[in-house]
């Protein structure tokens, strides 16, 4: 399951290079906003302020991952793979945070029970009568939190 | 104080506790997939309206019946739950196989124990003087001592250095979020109130651990787990006269497994593979190893087990945890307001005791509850994906949710969801991660305060006996892994 870049040739982009820039891009664009985000106030002492261990670790980490994506260049990376796969990822990931944007309108019992029912459907659930599970899950964690460890669910 | 701590553990609600937590981890770590991290991350809410003492004992009975679970699912299905109990998988499967499924199961079980026994007598030994030691140590010590600790992380902890740093300064820019820990000045909070308290602990553990585990499965259907079959499962008992021959065996695994344990970010794979090929190298059959040997399940079992005696030792004591495992127990003994670090001992001695004594004690219930209930595990693995994700996905957003009782850390949970995704597909490592999010902070932290201290000169790292032997470890373990790398044949 790798994608081979031995063979003179440069490996096509895989799981690694796209985190790699991700973390990349991430680093980056937190040393360009470092001055806007990070206010100081100098009242003459010396010695490090609020920016500089943040200013030290975004550099380090854009040189590393830099490097990271260098070596990757020339070795093997985790294939992408169908983008069926990945759709049933985005798929999962949209239908959670639907669920977390929705929830203070519909409250957790249906936000919960959205999102664990779009997860059974990504992993190949088709039997219908089997679909009631998360709903009974999400109504025992429901009743459970709010009269038995008194947390104030929405 | 021993005494004083074993009479608190004379609660039913105590026994409870423990009883619930070895049930629960043994059904959950059965499971293929989810690990002890996971399983104690999630059960994290349900402790927060219990006392601190039955809670922790709860949490840890959970990390003692997964480590055995786990083991059920690798012998049973040579599908290993955590990475380090592919080495029992080894000769477990092979004598599953054959039908001594019960037999191996019986030998993880009892080489558990011995592991966590040995580790346990260690931690009680070594953490409450290292504590009293470390209350000596100033900024500039502290600050010495968590570079040590995250280099060590890098150079040690298997695998790509390279990945290990950049998780690394991942976790330490992770936790620069919120507001700066001298000045107060927000940190790329975006204006809102919302980002200053940064991120986290339990919602990220949460994400990067069960909701990763949810997208993860989602990625790759078409290779789940779930129609394997079981062999046969006769029942063999185990004689004492067997553990007796392989005592040796179980001492050096258990010795190794603790002490690789106190190294921080080593994590339990390589003691659990190295304890294996000792335990080959000294048998009179190596050969059968690979082929079902019962040293071969009980070596990798008992050092699997001793790692977090060990590794929490410099948890409880420093505050630097060892590995992911006891990332997520540092986090539950802060949500129950005894942080760990230097003070612990002295300011909770009782509570930190009575749960010393409870690990120890817990072996019992383990052996019986693990005879009683090995057999229901198997069916636990049976479970089909699809049918336990969805509430794994609802458990998650309720545990990060009930932190703070906010959705912003539900927010939380998911990006670390998303992250974690991404890094475990693309094979980074994510405990190094975790360390350098816990640690980077009071890094940050007592750098600033040791350069404060002394108007801005770097002498004050070199100024005190113990920097300058911290200085050397840091520099000796530099000097090692660059021995290693460059002795190290390239292919």
């Amino acid at each position: 399951m790798s994608t081979n870049g031995h063979g003179g040739g440069v490996a096509r982009p895989g799981f690694r290079m796209l985190t790699a820039g991700l973390l990349l891009a991430a680093a980056a664009w937190g040393l360009y906003s470092l001055d806007s985000q990070i206010q100081v106030f100098g009242f003459g002492a010396s010695g490090p302020d609020a920016r500089s261990f943040p200013r030290l670790a975004l550099w380090l980490l854009a040189a590393v991952v830099a490097l990271r994506l260098v070596l990757s260049l020339r070795s093997d990376d985790v294939p992408l793979g169908n983008p069926v796969r990945l759709g049933r990822v985005l798929a999962v990931t949209a239908s959670s945070a639907a669920a977390l944007w929705a929830m203070p309108q519909v409250g957790f019992f249906f936000g919960a029970a959205g999102a664990g029912i779009v997860v059974a459907l990504m992993l190949g659930e088709r039997r219908p009568l089997l679909l009631v599970l998360p709903l009974i899950v999400a109504a025992v964690v429901t009743l459970g939190g709010r009269h038995g460890l008194n947390i104030p669910l929405p | 104080m021993l005494v004083d701590a074993f009479l608190e553990l004379l609660n039913l609600w105590v026994l409870v506790a423990a009883l619930v937590g070895i049930v629960s981890g043994i059904i959950i770590g059965a499971i293929p997939g989810l690990g002890p991290t996971m399983a104690i991350a999630l059960l994290i809410p349900v402790t927060f309206s219990m006392q601190p003492i039955p809670a922790i004992i709860l949490l840890l009975g959970v990390y003692q019946g997964a480590i055995f679970g786990g083991s059920i699912s690798a012998v049973l299905l040579n599908v290993p739950g955590t990475p380090s109990s592919a080495a029992t998988a080894i000769d477990g499967f092979a004598m599953a196989r054959r039908g001594e499924g019960g037999r191996a199961l019986r030998f993880a079980l009892y080489a558990s124990v011995v592991g966590n026994i040995f580790s346990c007598l260690v931690l009680m030994a070594l953490a409450e003087p290292l504590a009293r030691f470390a209350l000596d140590f100033g900024p500039a010590e502290m600050a010495m001592l968590m570079l040590f600790a995250l280099l060590v992380i890098v150079l040690f902890g298997g695998g790509s250095k390279l990945d290990a740093l950049i998780m690394v300064l991942v976790g330490a820019c992770a936790g620069i979020v919120g507001l700066d820990p001298i000045s107060g000045t927000p940190r790329f909070t975006f204006g809102s109130f919302a980002f200053e308290n940064g991120f986290q602990l339990i919602p990220v553990l949460i994400g990067l651990f069960a909701m990763s585990e949810v997208l993860l499965q989602a990625f790759d259907r078409e290779t789940l787990v779930g129609d394997v079959e079981v062999p046969p499962l006769k029942s063999f008992v185990v004689r004492f006269v067997e553990l007796w021959r392989m005592r040796m065996t179980l001492f050096l695994s258990s010795l190794i497994g603790t002490f690789v344990g106190i190294l921080p970010g080593i994590g339990s794979t390589v003691p659990a593979f190295m304890s294996y090929s000792l335990a080959r190298s000294r048998s009179a059959d190596p050969d059968a190893f690979g082929r079902g040997a019962p040293e071969g399940v009980a070596a990798p079992e008992a050092a699997n087990n001793a790692v977090t005696g060990g590794a929490l030792v410099p948890t409880l004591a420093l505050g630097i945890p060892g590995d992911a495992v006891t990332a997520v127990i540092l986090g539950a003994f802060m949500l129950h307001g005894l942080a760990p670090g230097p003070f612990l001992f002295r300011d909770h001695g009782l509570e930190v005791y009575a749960i010393f004594e409870a690990l120890l004690l817990s072996s019992i219930p383990t052996v019986i509850l693990g005879l009683l209930f090995f057999r229901v595990a198997i069916h636990v693995t049976r479970i089909q994906p699809r049918h336990l994700l969805p509430a794994i996905t609802i458990l998650a957003i309720f545990g990060a949710f009930s932190v703070n009782n906010s959705l912003f850390d539900v927010w939380v949970m998911l990006g670390a969801g998303v992250l974690g995704f991404l890094l475990r597909r693309a094979n980074f490592p994510l405990p190094p991660l975790l360390i350098g999010l816990i640690l980077g902070a009071p890094f940050e932290q007592s750098l600033r305060q040791a350069l404060l201290t002394s108007g801005g000169g770097y002498g004050i790292f070199v100024g005190s006996p113990i920097t300058i032997g911290l200085v050397a470890l840091t520099v000796l373990s530099l000097a090692i892994s660059l021995f290693f790398s460059l002795r190290k044949p390239r292919l």
